[in-house]
């Protein structure tokens, strides 16, 4: 055979590119719309009570309700209860919204939320729900729309806990595990999605609940259908929202930000987050990974002299990181939640940056060249975590501590942490009930678990000084007392710096232009029913 | 041939049996593998009661035979990440690594097959020069940035093609069955195949140049025979075997190294989710991942080397 | 092998322009990489020498240290060409050490099979057979997943990919030298086996040795870049090519796309040209060849 057959055979059998039109994203399915969103990471299973991790969550926040909802800033809302009261010092009573209906059709009662209650220990997984609940000692049924819970001493942020207990059917038993809920016979809640399927990693599908008790309420739900696609590589999502594969996108990385505000067919909503990023000195007297100098392990804890702890904040430049890291997209913090909420103390400035001092200090503490040592964060956590990691590393190397970055995920990193393996660590830390109790009692009073304070608190840091006013505070039930000795004990703690807060993340959400309406969040929860289309 | 076949088979288990135990320590006796389980705020009572539920007190040996005794009965455990058993967890993955792997082979061979035979008839011409040049290239570029490439002009420029994910499922687990599950096939299928591609030029360019210089061709040339059939005929049927028995073998390499294609594409398949159980330390799926892709090649091998008994016993005697 | 012998060899690699121009290649990338500490003007894996401000500066543009970057800087402020200077430096290095080594097991083992045969030799080609079918990107992931990751761990991932290669080869070349009647001959005379080993074996298998170290040394770059790229090769601050072009693909997009497509570039070229050069190579030993 010749050239010219050989060459007429191949490009016959050559693709033609025109006839693989890309399929569109959004489907019209039968008598409704199609929402798809490709998310960063999706649940691990569709028991709400399995995990806290926030992606899992969200995500099943579109098949089950709370018992207390959050509006856009996490101020308490109504849910699944209509109003809540402290009948006395440990007794909180919850009134239940009446009429509201389970996906089978079943009604929702008391009944409900003291079997999801009890249920939660048993069945929640490494990443534990007991954190939300376990101040609530007992639930009791007064009637079917009236509940009790008894607390171990005061807890005036119980209602804030309870905006993440999710309430599924008494009805499914004590058995399920999670195959039963992945397969959907007991994926059953209440929320405005019905379970359609769901496989791990992969497409959660949900489709409308006409029952959903908010519709009755006035409120809108215009989709017929939502798919939720996991992503996790940030290039690749943005990609299948370019090419039409989802119709919008969360945790838009800062770098292509201004790219996509560039680019006509494309929407950015930007929004404040209240995750705050977070680097934990462990301060224990032996470090679970040793520190070295000159190439050699040494005994001691550097960061046990807080000469050491104030040069590495004096050397950390938090505009440069938000500029650089984020480009733009972040605050510097000088403390661990916003400004805005109650507990955080207008009296802590913003932090900036002197090497000259902060070289000094290290001399001073015996370090004059400096140590090495171990440093962990999330990888994929949230956008910028492991570029943080790295940069905050380099900016120490400058007054000679050599701390090597560790990005891993946080399947690995979120257990560890607690566990204690790490020295140096870093990840982002959200206050999501909105007030400081939840932040502060975990991360900065001394690990206690007789009060149950102190559960998230990575350093060991206990000032008694600081212990008395928090645990005090979260036993005030009066507002402006409470808020005095919160600030109070954020001015010693963070100056103490056990941990030093370092930035606050804006979160950045992408859709087409003029397609879809949505409010952020500073949950950074990206939730179906909030979406709606514009022009709709 | 008894004998042959029970030696061989009796090999096949050794194997299956020593990898079961390498697979077994290097992935459980190494650091600590309850501690992505258990919740690290439990009790020490609670953390006992797992322990011992677990039956990560007994000693090694002991936990080991549970170990194979429970995989013989086809339960690899649980997931620790989301809890639920790992061999279907696995297996649901299998269609679309297979799919993907056998579009990649098929693509390899529909444009390795007659480019190879054409560089092995013509190897002094020009283009046969350039058709080794592009094999050469074929494996030497890395898979992974190939696939980037792919998506960075297929997808974002051209937009003809979607970035990433799978098409819809239908019979058989497969995507194939719809146009949409098509587009989404091939850039990965053809990302998979380039490294195959360069490979199999080369085989079959060696078989045939062979071929083009023994006594078989010689002799229909002299016959007058037209060269399309002189190609036709004896090349393809000199070539045939070899080249169908290294496709057999390339099939489980293809298959393990399908994990790169899927990560960079985002394709659901056994070899993404094996990446991620070992960045997030599911060991349980790791294990039942490689004992799976071991038997997969140990009972490819079995089948050639069957195979080649059968047909030629000179292999039987030794 | 003799001088006659090298010097024929190389009037036939000569034939091919093409593997000439590879062979250049290969050697001025060596050497670049080898006087990367003296030439590049940055060292890439010194954190404090790096400025978070210099982070993803277009190539051609002047950053803090008041130096042109050339290929512009990734998104740590690492000036792109040192750090390709580098990353090939420890790519290399990591390559040609566990081809090495590979090369001396591997090598010992097919020798030893060949020369003593009967049941040991049979046993130890059984189980090089069978490493041979199982891809080296599994073996590489298992012993990462279990050792975790770092330099060792990737070399010894790497050599337990490659040492079949070398078995088998040297087994097959020893094994048709073993039979010929000179050996025979040797040994059936005073002198120790491990002479005949030695001085007629060995020699006679380094050919096609060479051959396979030069294709494996491509194979080990490529392989390395890949676990990097999946999350498993070496750790972040010192980056090499394979890390380097998995950092940048997330800035193709934004336009910033010289963070992954230099280093990429610089990979494709550098295990294209040694694969060329093996390629010649094996034209060169292979006998069928000569005309």
């Amino acid at each position: 055979m010749n050239r010219r057959q050989f060459l007429s055979a191949t490009t016959a059998a050559a693709l033609s590119p025109a006839s693989l039109a890309l399929a569109q994203g959004s489907a019209q399915g039968a008598g409704g719309r199609t929402l798809t969103v490709g998310v960063r990471s999706g649940p691990e299973s569709i028991d709400p009570h399995w995990s806290t991790l926030g992606g899992h969550i969200e995500a099943l926040r579109h098949v089950y309700d709370s018992l207390v909802a959050q509006d856009e800033n996490l101020v308490l809302r109504p849910g699944l209860a209509t109003s809540w009261r402290a009948v006395d010092d440990t007794t909180w009573e919850f009134k239940l919204r009446e009429g509201v209906t389970f996906h089978d059709g079943s009604p929702f009662t008391a009944e409900d939320v003291k079997f999801s209650l009890e249920r939660i220990p048993q069945v929640t997984g490494p990443m534990s729900m007991t954190l939300y609940t376990k101040r609530a000692k007992s639930a009791e049924v007064v009637d079917p729309l009236t509940v009790r819970f008894v607390t171990d001493g005061p807890a005036p942020t119980l209602p804030n806990d309870f905006t993440r207990l999710m309430i599924v059917p008494r009805k499914i038993g004590a058995a399920p595990r999670n195959e039963e809920f992945n397969s959907g016979a007991a994926a059953i809640g209440t929320g405005p999605f019905r379970f359609t399927r769901w496989e791990p990693r992969g497409d959660l599908v949900m489709e409308r609940f006409d029952g959903w008790w908010a519709l009755k309420d006035g409120a809108t739900q215009p989709w017929a259908r939502v798919i939720r696609r996991e992503i996790p590589n940030d290039a690749a999502r943005i990609a299948a929202l370019k090419s039409g594969q989802v119709d919008m996108i969360n945790y838009v990385p800062a770098t292509d930000v201004a790219s996509l505000q560039r680019d006509p067919t494309m929407e950015v909503v930007v929004g404040d987050s209240v995750y705050v990023f977070n680097v934990y000195f462990t301060l224990a007297e032996k470090l679970p990974r040793l520190a070295k100098v000159d190439g050699r392990e040494i005994e001691a804890n550097p960061f046990r002299d807080p000469r050491v702890r104030q040069a590495m904040d004096l050397a950390i430049d938090r505009r440069a990181l938000a500029r650089v890291v984020f480009e733009g997209l972040a605050k510097p913090m000088s403390q661990l939640m916003p400004d805005s909420f109650f507990g955080a103390s207008p009296n802590l400035p913003e932090r900036r940056p002197d090497l000259a001092r902060a070289r000094a200090l290290m001399a001073e503490a015996g370090y004059p060249r400096g140590f090495e040592i171990d440093f962990h964060s999330t990888s994929n956590r949230l956008p910028g975590d492991s570029a943080l990691c790295e940069a905050l590393a380099q900016q120490w190397s400058r007054i000679g501590v050599k701390a090597n970055p560790n990005a891993v995920t946080g399947t690995v990193f979120f257990p560890a942490s607690t566990r204690g393996d790490y020295s140096l660590q870093m990840s982002g830390w959200g206050t999501l009930t909105g007030e400081a109790a939840y932040t502060y009692g975990a991360m900065i009073h001394g690990p206690d678990p007789s009060v149950g304070l102190g559960n998230f608190n990575r350093s060991g840091y206990s000032n008694p000084e600081v212990n008395k006013l928090l645990l005090d505070g979260s036993r005030t039930l009066d507002d402006a007392k409470r808020r005095e000795m919160f600030a109070r004990a954020a001015e010693i703690s963070m100056n103490d710096r056990p941990m030093l807060p370092i930035v606050m993340p804006q979160t950045v959400w992408a859709m087409g232009r003029n397609k879809l309406s949505f409010t952020p969040r500073v949950d950074q929860e990206t939730l179906a029913q909030l979406v709606t289309p514009k022009g709709a | 041939m008894t004998a042959f076949l029970l030696g061989r088979l009796a090999q096949a288990a050794l194997v299956m049996l020593v990898m079961s135990v390498l697979v077994f320590l290097g992935v459980y006796a190494i650091g600590n593998p309850i501690d992505v389980l258990i919740d690290p705020a439990a009790t020490q009572a609670m953390r006992a009661a797992i322990i011992r539920q677990y039956g990560l007190d007994l000693p090694l040996w002991q936990q080991y035979g549970h170990f194979l005794g429970n995989v013989l009965r086809g339960d690899f455990g649980n997931s620790f990440v989301f809890r639920i058993p790992v061999l279907p967890l696995i297996l649901s993955r299998l269609p679309a690594t297979l799919e993907l792997t056998v579009l990649a082979l098929l693509i390899a061979a529909a444009f390795g097959i007659p480019l190879g035979i054409w560089a092995g008839y013509r190897p002094e011409a020009r283009s046969s020069r350039a058709i080794m040049a592009l094999s050469t290239l074929g494996f030497s570029v890395p898979t992974f940035w190939i696939g980037l490439l792919l998506i960075l002009f297929f997808t974002v420029e051209l937009r003809w093609l979607p970035s990433g994910g799978r098409g819809p499922v239908g019979w058989l687990g497969l995507s194939i069955w719809t146009r949409e599950g098509w587009t989404h096939l091939l850039l990965p299928a053809l990302n998979l195949s380039l490294f195959k591609l360069g490979l199999l030029i080369r085989l079959v360019r060696a078989g045939t140049e062979e071929v083009m210089g023994s006594e078989h061709v010689r002799f229909a040339r002299a016959q007058g025979l037209p060269e399309r059939q002189v190609v036709g005929l004896h090349v393809l049927k000199n070539i045939g075997i070899p080249i169908v028995t290294i496709f057999g073998l390339e099939f489980g390499s293809t298959l393990a190294f399908a994990v790169v294609t899927e990560t960079v594409f985002n394709w659901p398949g056994m070899g993404k989710l094996v990446i991620e159980s070992i960045t997030s330390l599911d060991r349980p799926v790791m294990v039942a991942y490689l004992i799976l892709v071991v038997l997969l090649f140990v009972a490819i091998n079995l089948f050639v080397e069957l195979t080649y008994g059968l047909l030629d016993p000179r292999v039987r005697a030794r | 092998m003799n001088r006659e012998a090298l010097v024929e060899g190389w009037q036939e690699y000569r034939r091919s322009p093409v593997a000439v121009a590879a062979l250049a290649l290969v050697v001025a990338i060596a050497l670049l990489a080898l006087l990367a500490p003296w030439i590049a003007p940055q060292d890439p894996y010194d954190q404090s020498a790096l400025d978070l401000m210099d982070a993803r500066l277009e190539p051609g543009s002047i950053g803090s240290g008041e130096y042109v970057h050339w290929l512009g800087t990734d998104n740590a402020g690492r000036d792109l060409l040192s750090a390709i200077l580098y990353g090939l430096r420890l790519s290399l290095a990591i390559a040609v050490t566990a081809g090495i080594v590979a090369l001396t097991v591997g090598t010992a083992i097919g020798l030893s099979a060949a020369y003593y045969g009967g049941w040991f030799g049979a046993v130890a080609m059984r189980v090089v057979d069978l490493q041979l079918s199982l891809p080296a990107i599994l073996l590489a992931l298992v012993l990462v997943a279990v050792l975790g990751q770092g330099v060792p761990q990737l070399m010894a991932a790497l050599v337990a990919a490659q040492y079949a290669y070398f078995a088998r080869t040297a087994f097959g070349a020893a094994s048709a030298e073993r039979r010929k009647d000179y050996v025979e001959a040797a040994l059936s005379t005073p002198l120790s086996g491990a002479r005949v080993l030695w001085r007629h074996l060995l020699p006679n298998t380094l050919p096609p040795l060479i051959v396979v170290v030069t294709v494996q040394i491509a194979t080990a770059i490529s392989l390395e870049a890949t676990l990097s790229f999946l999350g498993l090769g070496l750790p972040v601050t010192r980056p090499s090519l394979g890390l380097l072009i998995a950092n940048g693909f997330q800035f193709m997009l934004s336009g910033r796309y010289w963070i992954s497509v230099y280093p990429g570039i610089a990979l494709m070229v550098t295990v294209l040209a040694i694969n060329l050069v093996g390629d010649q190579l094996r034209q060169v030993i292979n006998p069928r060849r000569r005309r």
